[in-house]
């Protein structure tokens, strides 16, 4: 099942008389499978907030269309299933952490019963259950965040958009956050992510979309994205005799190699070659990078590609 | 409906959390004690030396003198009053669209014409209750004081109320469309203050000029502005005891009120946030 349809959306936002015109968002199309964690990355002003906007209604696009749980998403109704983390987000300073939470659910249409319960629970589960009497604009940064998350979660959602949710918050506070979203998914609920912590969304994200200047440039899952086809670890038995191989190969250590092929076709005539002297192959391995690493050479082979045209 | 109570109830807190409606009850309060203290420390038969020659003139003049009060009452506190609500209300709108709030707000299962009711409703909500513990009370202390009950002077809650939401419309409209709270202050204390009073004397514009062009653009001007002149003399008029002649300015007024809320909406429905 789709949680989030994207078809062709585009996003031109206009100066006020129309002199300037930014293309924040250029034809992007992606679907998200209902209960994973998808991941959004992009450099700053990629359109990762404009797209994340628009599915929530306070961006309209310029083109294209979207479906959140199978409902278009001028319909503002659906939006009683959602939550949502914005990034550098505001409550009411007037507000206890109580107060926002008891707003943001009753805007939600959560059941008034239920109300109290839930503000208890979700302030305990992100650790602010004792400064629930306390105004907000008492608050720091990480414990804005933390109460965001709880907003976010108010309504029990069956999709949830979270922007940068663990800005601000401390090593351990974020592994905790970590764990909520795994735990989100493990209850069959859909969370899309957008984070510049690289790290973290490695560490949780089932699927990622990279966009870069509008565009929509990669889309898979973690491994794909870091996984590379052009360079392998090769660990043999004993070492190769010197100009054995007609290939770029670098002696990596005892043994060991790490071998760059254009294709898979080239991949298999080394290993003919090896075999062919009857040295025994112990393993080869794709080149796995960091997901930074991997995301870093994505948009700079997109900027090149741009330079290019 | 459910969505326009939420807004309403979050504006009604938004404005007890600020100073300046503290501040505004705290001049209520002492209002009244002031009232109180001057109707407890005075005599009324030293007030009225002529209360002893008859009791049909004594009614009179205890009438006239209640007028007198309610007229000294009224006057400062439809100006004063709209001025510090005007100030008080001014940012709602501004604060709401700020960067990460108004992203949050429209999240939720609410559509934008409800976010600008709520925030209407709410506004003058606020403004009427605090009009009414003042002018309710000084009611209470005049009728204790000269066991005089006629309601006219509670009909100035209504009519200082009134011209707040037609004013607070247009406070809505300048922030929707600047997102400053200083520029809708501006703005409406222009025309509260300066546009309404000059175009209400049209006629003797009118004996100025002398270019029928002109005062027919004044004309048109003064049937498009609010008519907070007039709806000060019709508060006066009500609050004395005297009739409404003429209901041009209030039927106009309002007409105001509905178009600048509907173009508030019109205008943020359709805007990016």
């Amino acid at each position: 099942m789709i949680s989030v349809e994207i078809k062709n959306l585009s996003k031109v936002f206009e100066s006020r008389f129309g002199r300037t015109k930014v293309q924040a968002l250029n034809n992007v199309s992606l679907n998200v499978r209902s209960g994973t964690i998808y991941g959004l990355l992009g450099p700053n002003g990629a359109g990762k907030t404009t797209l994340i906007k628009i599915l929530l209604g306070s961006v309209y696009p310029t083109s294209g269309s979207a479906r959140i749980l199978n409902e278009d998403i001028a319909n503002y109704k659906i939006r009683a299933k959602i939550g949502y983390l914005p990034e550098n987000h505001k409550f009411p300073p007037f507000l206890t952490g109580e107060g926002v939470l008891r707003l943001f659910a009753e805007l939600k249409g959560v059941n008034g019963k239920d109300i109290n319960n839930k503000i208890d629970e979700l302030l305990d589960l992100v650790g602010m259950l004792k400064w629930k009497k306390v105004k907000v604009k008492k608050y720091s940064k990480g414990m804005m965040q933390r109460l965001g998350l709880a907003q976010a979660l108010v309504n029990n959602p069956q999709l949830i958009f979270l922007d940068e949710p663990t800005d601000g918050i401390d090593p351990i506070g974020r592994k905790e956050i970590r764990d909520i979203l795994i735990n989100l998914k493990n209850e069959g609920k859909t969370v899309f992510l957008n984070s510049h912590l690289l790290s973290e969304v490695e560490l949780v994200c089932d699927r990622i979309a990279m966009l870069d200047k509008g565009n929509l440039i990669r889309e898979g899952t973690v491994e794909d994205l870091t996984t590379s086809k052009q360079i392998y670890s090769l660990k043999l038995e004993k070492e190769l005799s010197p100009g054995l191989l007609n290939a770029e190969i670098f002696h990596t250590g005892d043994a060991t190699y790490q071998i760059k092929v254009n294709d898979t076709a080239e991949l298999n005539s080394i290993i003919d070659v090896i075999r062919a002297h009857g040295i025994n192959i112990i393993s080869l391995n794709p080149k796995k990078t960091s997901l930074e690493d991997s995301f870093i050479s994505i948009i700079e082979d997109s900027n090149k590609l741009t330079q290019k045209k | 409906m459910k969505n326009i109570l939420i807004f309403t109830k979050l504006t009604v807190k938004e404005a007890l959390s600020r100073k300046i409606f503290m501040f505004f009850s705290g001049v209520s309060v002492f209002i009244l004690v002031l009232f109180a203290i001057i109707f407890l420390s005075t005599d009324l038969e030293q007030m009225l030396p002529l209360l002893s020659m008859s009791k049909a003139g004594n009614v009179n003049l205890v009438y006239e003198l209640v007028k007198a009060i309610k007229l000294f009452i009224v006057t400062p506190l439809f100006g004063i009053g709209l001025f510090l609500s005007v100030f008080s209300v001014a940012s709602f709108i501004p604060n709401m669209l700020e960067k990460g709030s108004i992203e949050l707000l429209l999240s939720n299962p609410v559509s934008r014409a409800q976010i600008i009711w709520g925030k209407f409703f709410g506004g003058v909500l606020v403004v009427f209750f605090n009009l009414a513990f003042l002018i309710f009370g000084l009611w209470a202390l005049i009728g204790l004081k000269f066991a005089v009950w006629e309601p006219s002077l509670l009909y100035s809650i209504l009519t200082i109320t009134f011209t707040f939401a037609v004013l607070y419309g247009l406070i809505i409209l300048v922030g929707i469309i600047t997102q400053s709270s200083i520029l809708a202050m501006m703005l409406t204390y222009l025309i509260f203050l300066i546009i309404s009073p000059v175009l209400n004397a049209r006629d003797k514009l009118a004996l100025l000029i002398n270019n029928d062009f002109v005062n027919k653009i004044i004309d048109v001007l003064y049937y498009i502005f609010p008519k907070t002149s007039e709806l000060a003399d019709i508060t006066v008029t009500t609050a004395t005891g005297g009739t409404i002649t003429d209901f041009q300015p209030v039927v106009t007024s309002f007409l105001f009120m509905i178009l600048t809320l509907y173009i508030s909406i019109i205008i943020f429905s359709k805007k990016d946030f």
